[in-house]
């Protein structure tokens, strides 16, 4: 691995641990938590920004303990949609931004349903098991609660997240963009 | 090996007496270690996690029912909350106990000593002490942008729109941060492909292979029982 994206990384995890702290700051019901797997797939490609997703939830086990550590797999779909909107110039503009993070969005809301439901009952963060009750005290079956929870919440997080990353990037001179490999494409420089 | 031996347990143990004896012995065994610190930790992070558990499944649960006191609960439903509260409690136990005694420096000397690649171990040491810099430059940012006259508080989209200028400026240096770091892993020879000699790497003892081996074959038995039933 080049030295660059070697130096790249442990920033992008920190910020991926830490940026949920200015959002707790801020009582918002976001996560941010992929920003820096998001930042780091359109700055360097996929297989970083998997390595950067995974590494986050490693130390966030560590942090917080290993039972969050399944949704692994929801840092790889993400470092995957960033890097394809990222080779599609998903980057350029805001709303090209928010698409791409409402897909995202979308197929991860999807699967963390899935793995919420399946491994851990419908209990995982406090914010979407909340969301999970009260839908579940409407009447909603356990699995359309979780479903529409996740969903839901992570449609908003990840459109956040990518219009935060897209204003970075277009923010960026030329000069640091040039550093990383794929990021002129993302912003469609 | 014994954080994943407990994680592999917890999942494959039959609910609820399984995880639950589970958690009982992880407890037991941190607190003889002298390690019962861990124990209140892991406590203190799954409480909101069994307040939801006992919720949803025990009181909105569906199927008999169960007195409790003023409460009715569902049977069922208590059975699924005990056995997945367990599970999270032994895992969350097991990662605490791991936190207390994590060295980074003698990670990265037992990773040397044993001949495994330096960039793995790196970028897990390296994250986890760029972490408490991360974080006061993050506290630094919400106080100098609140001193120019950022609003925190309002409604939602007020708080949203206030993301922006708390995050740009963290993944902005987080971005500038990389070149020093460059310079500092090239004046290192990071890429010398050479392997690193440890000054001082952590001993494995005949006791530590014999917990991996206890680990190991429980897994397998568990996994055995599980498939057999």
């Amino acid at each position: 691995m080049p030295t660059r994206l070697l130096a790249l990384l442990p920033s992008a995890v920190a910020v991926n641990l830490v940026i949920g702290g200015i959002v707790a700051v801020l009582g918002l019901p976001l996560y941010l938590d992929a920003i820096g797997t998001i930042l780091v797939s359109a700055l360097a490609g996929i297989w970083v920004g998997m390595l950067a997703g995974v590494l986050g939830q490693l130390l966030f086990g560590l942090l917080y303990g290993y039972q969050w550590l399944p949704f692994a797999a929801i840092q790889l779909i993400i470092a995957a949609m960033a890097a394809w909107a990222a080779g599609r110039g998903g980057f350029a503009t805001l709303p090209r931004s928010v698409a791409w993070g409402l897909a995202t969005g979308l197929v991860g809301g999807l699967a963390s349903a899935a793995i919420s439901y399946q491994v851990f009952e419908g209990v995982t963060a406090t914010g979407v098991t909340a969301v999970v009750t009260l839908l579940r005290q409407l009447g909603f079956s356990l699995a359309a609660a979780v479903s529409a929870a996740s969903v839901a919440l992570d449609l908003v997080d990840k459109a956040v997240a990518f219009a935060i990353v897209g204003v970075l990037l277009r923010s960026l001179p030329h000069r640091m963009l040039s550093r990383f490999p794929a990021a002129h494409r993302a912003v469609a420089r | 090996m014994l954080l994943l031996g407990v994680a592999l347990l917890a999942m494959l143990l039959p609910g609820p007496e399984g995880p639950l004896a589970l958690y009982a012995a992880t407890g037991a065994a941190l607190t003889a270690a002298g390690r019962a610190r861990a124990v209140l930790r892991g406590a203190v992070v799954c409480l909101p996690l069994w307040l939801f558990l006992f919720l949803l499944h025990a009181v909105l649960g569906e199927g008999p029912r169960l007195a409790l006191g003023p409460l009715s609960l569902s049977a069922d439903g208590v059975d699924v909350a005990l056995a997945q509260a367990g599970r999270l409690g032994a895992i969350v136990s097991a990662s605490m106990g791991v936190l207390e005694t994590f060295a980074p420096s003698r990670f990265l000397d037992a990773v040397a000593e044993r001949g495994w690649r330096f960039h793995g171990a790196y970028l897990f040491v390296a994250t986890l002490q760029a972490l408490p810099r991360f974080r006061d430059r993050a506290a630094a940012i919400v106080e100098g942008q609140r001193s120019r006259g950022l609003r925190l508080g309002g409604g939602m989209v007020a708080r949203a729109r206030a993301v922006v200028p708390l995050a740009l400026p963290l993944m902005l240096g987080a971005l500038v941060d990389v070149e020093d770091r460059v310079i500092a892993l090239e004046t290192r020879a990071v890429h010398a492909g050479t392997r690193r000699t440890p000054l001082d790497p952590p001993p494995v003892r005949r006791r530590d292979r014999a917990w991996w081996a206890a680990a190991a074959t429980a897994v397998v038995l568990a996994l055995t029982w599980r498939l057999w039933r």
